[in-house]
């Protein structure tokens, strides 16, 4: 399919659910969606384009969580990246792992760094940090505060 | 299959021919590739004490203290080789010609005492002759002197600072006559200072001056 | 039989990076192996967004020091595709030439490993051997052996000189015979055949769903590669194939390694002969408020990285992932099902890069019962061909 074709696709299907659609450049795709449709918009991609999940990345940005899924159509190196908006206090979405098996260790590292809670996901735990952490703060997050006092900060001298 | 084992014998007979592909080290030195990027080394009459390299060091590898309160006012620049990285883009930042600190070849640095790994230059460092405060390095308004030419007689701070250099005027008589007021501008001054004093006009009453202050 | 479950580091002197495997067996086979990651996390992603645009390009060189080209190069194509810019021509071939003389390197590396694991430590020493000659080319055309701080938003950091390229040149031709050499050994070896045909099998539509990438992938027929899907670098002005083969197996994997590096001294000489004139970096000043996404073909995999910016000098948020992070999972898929001594070979053949896949660190020591450690899971395997080896009369 040309990127016309996708793009055409996308629009038609899933008109209401589409918040916003920027058409970066001629291979490169943004589009917000409506966090309910988020597992119906990514199926349809990964199963009936056949594009490829790259990733998923997290964001806490001034107005709130973001979360986007990088997917791309092989053959013309076309990417679509799917963006939803969560909410800051109690972050939550759909896990995609029953649709993409690849998707597992990701959710797992966005709830651990981000404290995103992904409903639905078969074994959500810790995969980076360590036990030693403290539950309830997360690193990436923009009101992180270090939290260990007995790090070493300076230069070791 | 005899044919794979006649292949690898040849390589295992030259394997035994050939010496090993190690050198013996500690005893033989070890010179590396012209090319390799040993530790960035210091040049005390090129550099200028502008500090380029020390914002742009990706490691925080590079510091600097500015030593005043002894008579002698002047900048020490500090290279930490414990936390330098290597990657020459102090080198590409200096701003003169890249020369005022190079990467050497030189790749054995372990030391014993932490404290002791660092290099360091000084260079003077010009204070403002009415506050006291740190302006920049005596070299450093010198090259800019130079590099802006003519247009540097705007600013008496540069063009004495380059007249000074070269060795035209003297330090004290232009020092000595402190009134802080309008004749103060002909001086090496801060931009604090510089500002005050082209602006004010505090001995001369203001109603008294001719066409001059307005 | 009774169910034991033997652990597999994290710190043991015959791994490179620590990890932590748990497997679960029964008798000789394997029924479930759970791999737990998180000893090489190093807090990158939060470091970037403390160091300006060109200064994160060294942060993120350290995350791994055998791909050490494959995360600069994705970042600075992220941060390009943030403004929309195509770097000078003979920047980009010069990115390629590094990034090709990487991959063979790399795939040296996995296969003095891989060797070592079946037992071959012949093999080992003399393809590491080997290797030390791309390291000599390397530290001539960049100054370091790794971590070549070539790469910088916009261009490179520093040209070539034509009097190294002829060295260059000359040391690549000189290797050549000797890989020949390791190919037509390693594709001929019937113990080899029989200790890697048939393991690990990952199917198609397993290597669809985990999202598997890399040589993983081009086992199992699934024609995935950057190099070809985007156009960047020099690759679309160079004549140069992709190794796919069907059957998802171990050998499979090592069959298109060795190829690959074929392909990637083919890269290599062509770029070289061909070096087009003109700078090298654009000075890039200033990056505007957006969000990009870069993407390379490492020897492991695909590295991603999505950089936002919003304007200032530092990057808001920069997310990193590595090839082997969705291919680790796989071993769910491909560890189940076969024998002890087969299961350090399998873990070896998606090539896994632990410092790739983490980014913080944090130290633990492993709990459950050591029936057998990692020493001794290895001397199993080599104990295997060994066995083969006696029992097909070859000594």
């Amino acid at each position: 399919m040309t990127s016309e074709e996708v793009r055409g696709g996308l629009r038609e299907r899933f008109g209401e659910d589409i918040l916003e659609f920027f058409e970066k450049s001629d291979k490169r795709l943004y589009m917000e969606v409506r966090i309910e449709s988020l597992v119906t918009i990514a199926s349809y991609i990964f199963k009936d384009l056949e594009a490829r999940f790259h990733t998923a990345s997290g964001v806490d940005t001034r107005t709130g969580i973001e979360v986007l899924y990088h997917f791309s159509i092989e053959d013309s190196g076309y990417l679509i990246s799917v963006r939803v908006k969560l909410d800051r206090e109690n972050p939550q979405v759909d896990s995609l792992s029953s649709v993409i098996i690849g998707a597992e260790w990701i959710e797992r590292e966005m709830y651990e760094l981000l404290g995103i809670n992904f409903r639905g996901h078969p074994d959500l735990r810790r995969l980076l940090l360590s036990d030693l952490w403290p539950g309830g703060v997360y690193p990436l997050k923009a009101d992180y505060k270090e939290w260990d006092k007995n790090a070493v900060r300076d230069r070791g001298v | 299959m005899k044919l794979p084992k006649i292949r690898e014998i040849i390589e295992a007979v030259k394997a035994l021919v050939h010496k090993p592909y190690t050198s013996n080290f500690p005893f033989k030195p070890h010179v590396p590739h012209p090319n390799f990027r040993g530790q960035p080394v210091y040049d005390p009459e090129k550099c200028v004490g502008c500090l380029a390299c020390e914002e742009v060091c990706p490691s925080d590898a590079l510091s600097h203290k500015d030593l005043i309160d002894d008579g002698r006012p002047r900048r020490q620049m500090i290279h930490y080789t414990d936390s330098c990285i290597f990657c020459g883009t102090c080198e590409a930042a200096c701003i003169v010609d890249n020369q005022g600190i190079r990467l050497s070849q030189e790749w054995e640095l372990s030391f014993f005492d932490r404290s002791t790994a660092f290099e360091s230059i000084e260079k003077d460092l010009q204070l403002c002759e009415m506050c006291g405060s740190v302006i920049g390095c005596k070299d450093h308004l010198t090259w800019i002197a130079e590099k802006i030419g003519e247009l540097a007689f705007s600013s008496p701070t540069l063009y004495q600072s380059r007249l000074k250099s070269i060795g035209i005027i003297d330090d004290n008589i232009v020092g000595v006559l402190k009134d802080f007021g309008r004749s103060d501008r002909v001086k090496i001054l801060c931009a604090r200072c510089r500002r005050k004093t082209t602006l004010t006009s505090d001995i001369v009453p203001f109603n008294l001056i001719g066409d001059g202050a307005k | 039989m009774a169910k034991s479950v033997i652990t597999i580091g994290p710190y043991h002197p015959l791994q490179e990076e620590p990890e932590l495997f748990r497997l679960t067996i029964e008798g000789e086979k394997v029924l479930n192996i759970d791999v737990m990651v998180g000893y090489n996390h190093r807090g990158i992603e939060k470091l970037s967004e403390s160091r300006t645009f060109d200064q994160a390009t060294f942060v993120i060189e350290r995350i791994c020091g055998i791909c050490s080209t494959s995360h600069p190069f994705a970042y600075t194509r992220a941060v390009e595709d943030i403004i929309g810019l195509e770097v000078p021509e003979r920047a980009k071939y010069i990115r390629t030439i590094v990034a090709e003389i990487e991959r063979i390197h790399s795939h040296l590396l996995w296969m003095g490993l891989a060797g070592h694991f079946l037992g071959y430590n012949t093999v080992y020493m003399w393809v590491w051997k080997l290797r030390e000659e791309i390291l000599d080319v390397l530290e001539a055309l960049t100054g370091n052996r790794n971590n070549y701080a070539m790469f910088k938003p916009g261009g490179v950091r520093r040209d070539i000189n034509p009097d190294d390229i002829s060295f260059v040149l000359k040391k690549i031709d000189g290797i050549l015979p000797t890989i020949e050499m390791l190919k037509k050994a390693i594709l001929d070896d019937p113990v080899l055949h029989a200790r890697l045909k048939g393991i690990g099998t990952f199917t198609r539509e397993e290597a669809i769903d985990y999202c598997a990438l890399g040589p993983t992938s081009r086992a199992s027929g699934v024609a995935r590669d950057v190099r070809k899907d985007t156009a960047y670098g020099a690759y679309d002005r160079i004549d140069w194939d992709m190794i796919v083969t069907e059957n998802g197996d171990v050998f499979d994997k090592a069959v298109i390694r060795i190829l690959e590096t074929y392909e990637s001294v083919k890269i290599v000489k062509t770029c070289l002969q061909n070096l087009p004139g003109g700078e090298i970096d654009l000075n890039i000043t200033s990056i505007p408020p957006g969000e990009g996404i870069g993407a390379h073909e490492a020897p492991r995999g695909e590295t991603f990285h999505y950089v936002r910016s919003d304007g200032t000098n530092r990057p808001v948020r920069h997310k990193v992932r590595a090839p082997t992070f969705m291919n680790l999972p796989t071993l769910k898929a491909t560890v189940p099902g076969c024998t002890i001594s087969d299961a350090t070979i399998i873990l070896a053949a998606i090539d896994p890069c632990y410092c790739c896949t983490e980014r913080m660190v944090a130290v633990r020591s492993p709990e459950g019962d050591l029936l057998y450690n990692g020493d001794d899971l290895v001397r199993l395997s080599q104990e295997k061909t060994a066995s083969i080896m006696k029992r097909m009369g070859i000594k």
